[in-house]
């Protein structure tokens, strides 16, 4: 492992610190020790750098324990890194904003709040005046396909419903970066593969910065024109593809494509090595 | 067919009293003594203390004593349950204190505090408060504890300060769970308010009561227990409606038959 220093909020990489003009987000040599009990660390994530660039789909791949979400909750500034840094637009990361807008895989959405109040939240909190709120999030829910439905409460949807209210809602308060962690994990197969195709129809309208953790392949090569590949004990990005597949993208002809064919066939591969041997060290 | 079984069920509480009153009435009866009146003797005597101003004022003052160390204490445990939920530091300071104060019958303490601070509406309402406080502070706690982190994220991104999430996350989303306490602590605010007024008897319900017992007026004393008896039932009716307002968000959704129904 790399000596990296401990007052990493100052401390100034002079090759990344000339960020690339459509740069979006850096994470910068970045480490995350966990404690898991009083004599053993836990490195979750060792020394990960990448760069987001704008507009651009990016998925974080790899198995359970890789601290892909680790790295992702980085980005969220819910979890500060033990060292090296993380930046939006060049400004390093040290909380939540609204720049930033998560989805989660567990939806967290406010269950006392019905399917309007939920994705007017975020609008009412930037102080937008109720009606005007109302009219953009009915929009939205009209967009995720759940015009009918306002009045409902989370415990009436189910769970591809209450991750669309999720999207909705951080949507609404538009958010430059959306930070998705695992999305559609919770979700059976066709739930999932449709909420695929009605958030690639979303992006590809307004192409927003996407950071998806997950641990499908297939949803990774479909969704993605980048996809990171991590291996695991300690964290660490194996290698990053580029999948260069036209847009926009049909599931029905992608999964006729050779091309789709022979990335998903090698990036199982490589899952299934990094996933027997972790991280050379 | 429904219809009837949710009738009856409806006016099952109706059975069980009147069921209640029968088998008093008959064991009265069937026992002959004289500090066991007849149920209708004791309901006879109802009318006569509820007539009698001297008896309402007294049962005025308990229900005042009674309303504010509850809302007292709502308002002091409430706010003290939510910051220990979310803060280790805070959780770890009061802790100790709660586990100690928490078995102790908080009736046990009034001979104490009698001493420091008399026997008027002071003494009897803080004692209603220690009661009420423990159940809600617990509840508070464990409804705090137990919301999503992710939830708080979600508000923390779109710039809910740490105030704001613990006053417009943590505490609906712990509602369900406050209000659960709560219920507990009205039950205890009725227990305590007429333990504390059978120790430091100079006025109250709990008085008429032990009053009533020393002077040998036992359809008095029974007729009072009824009293009490209606004025919880009335209360928790009362709390439940509102409750049941409040977190309809959280209810289930469908009735799951029981296990053993």
């Amino acid at each position: 492992m790399r000596v990296v220093p401990s007052r990493s909020s100052e401390w100034v990489n002079p090759v990344t610190s000339q960020r690339p003009a459509s740069a979006i987000i850096e994470i910068d040599r970045v480490s995350q020790v966990f404690q898991t009990s009083a004599r053993k660390d836990h490195l979750a994530l060792s020394d990960i750098s990448l760069t987001i660039e704008e507009g651009a789909f990016v998925s974080i791949l790899g198995p359970s324990g890789c601290g892909k979400s680790t790295l992702l909750y980085i980005v969220g500034g819910f979890v500060n890194p033990t060292s090296g840094v993380a930046r939006m637009k060049g400004q390093t990361i040290t909380g939540p904003g609204p720049d930033r807008g998560p989805v989660f895989q567990e939806f967290a959405l406010f269950p006392w709040k019905t399917v309007l109040g939920n994705v007017m939240y975020g609008l009412r909190q930037q102080g937008v005046p109720a009606t005007e709120a109302g009219a953009q999030s009915q929009a939205l829910i009209e967009m995720v396909g759940l015009k009918g439905y306002e009045n409902f409460y989370p415990k009436e949807l189910s769970g591809g419903m209450k991750q669309r209210v999720a999207l909705a809602r951080t949507l609404a308060y538009h958010p430059e970066v959306l930070l998705m962690d695992e999305p559609f994990g919770a979700l059976d197969a066709h739930t999932r593969t449709r909420l695929q195709n009605d958030l690639l129809n979303i992006w590809e309208r307004d192409r927003k910065t996407v950071l998806f953790v997950t641990h499908s392949v297939d949803e990774a090569v479909f969704l993605s024109d980048k996809v990171v590949m991590m291996s695991k004990s300690p964290g660490r990005i194996r290698q990053v593809i580029d999948i260069d597949l036209p847009r926009p993208r049909r599931r029905s002809e992608l999964l006729l494509d050779p091309r789709y064919q022979k990335y998903v066939v090698d990036i199982e591969r490589m899952f299934d090595e990094v996933d027997e041997t972790g991280s050379p060290s | 067919m429904t219809s009837l079984g949710a009738a009856v069920r409806r006016a099952a509480p109706v059975f069980a009293c009147i069921g209640l009153l029968a088998v008093w009435q008959v064991a009265s009866l069937a026992l002959k003594n004289d500090s066991f009146p007849t149920a209708i003797e004791a309901i006879r005597a109802i009318p006569d203390i509820l007539g009698d101003k001297e008896s309402l004022i007294n049962i005025l003052a308990s229900l005042r004593r009674m309303a504010i160390g509850f809302s007292v204490a709502v308002l002091v445990s409430i706010p003290l349950g939510l910051l220990m939920g979310r803060s280790r530091a805070v959780a770890a300071f009061f802790n100790p204190f709660l586990m100690v104060i928490y078995p102790v019958p908080k009736a046990a303490l009034m001979p104490i505090i009698m001493l420091w601070l008399g026997v008027g509406d002071i003494t009897k309402t803080l004692v209603i408060f220690l009661g009420v406080s423990l159940p809600v502070i617990y509840h508070s706690f464990e409804g705090a504890q137990a919301v999503e982190e992710k939830m708080l994220w979600s508000g923390a991104a779109m710039g809910l300060s740490p105030l704001q999430r613990l006053v417009r996350i943590v505490l609906p989303a712990a509602l369900p769970e406050i209000l659960t306490g709560c219920r507990t602590g009205l039950v205890l605010a009725l227990i305590t308010m007429i333990t504390s007024e059978m120790i430091a008897r100079q006025s109250g319900a709990g008085n008429i009561l032990f009053n009533a017992l020393d002077m040998g007026q036992y359809d008095t004393v029974f007729a009072m227990i009824i009293i009490v008896g209606a004025m919880g039932i009335c209360l928790d009716a009362i709390f439940e409606r509102v409750r049941a307002r409040l977190v309809r968000w959280s209810e289930p959704q469908f009735d799951m038959p029981l296990s053993f129904s």
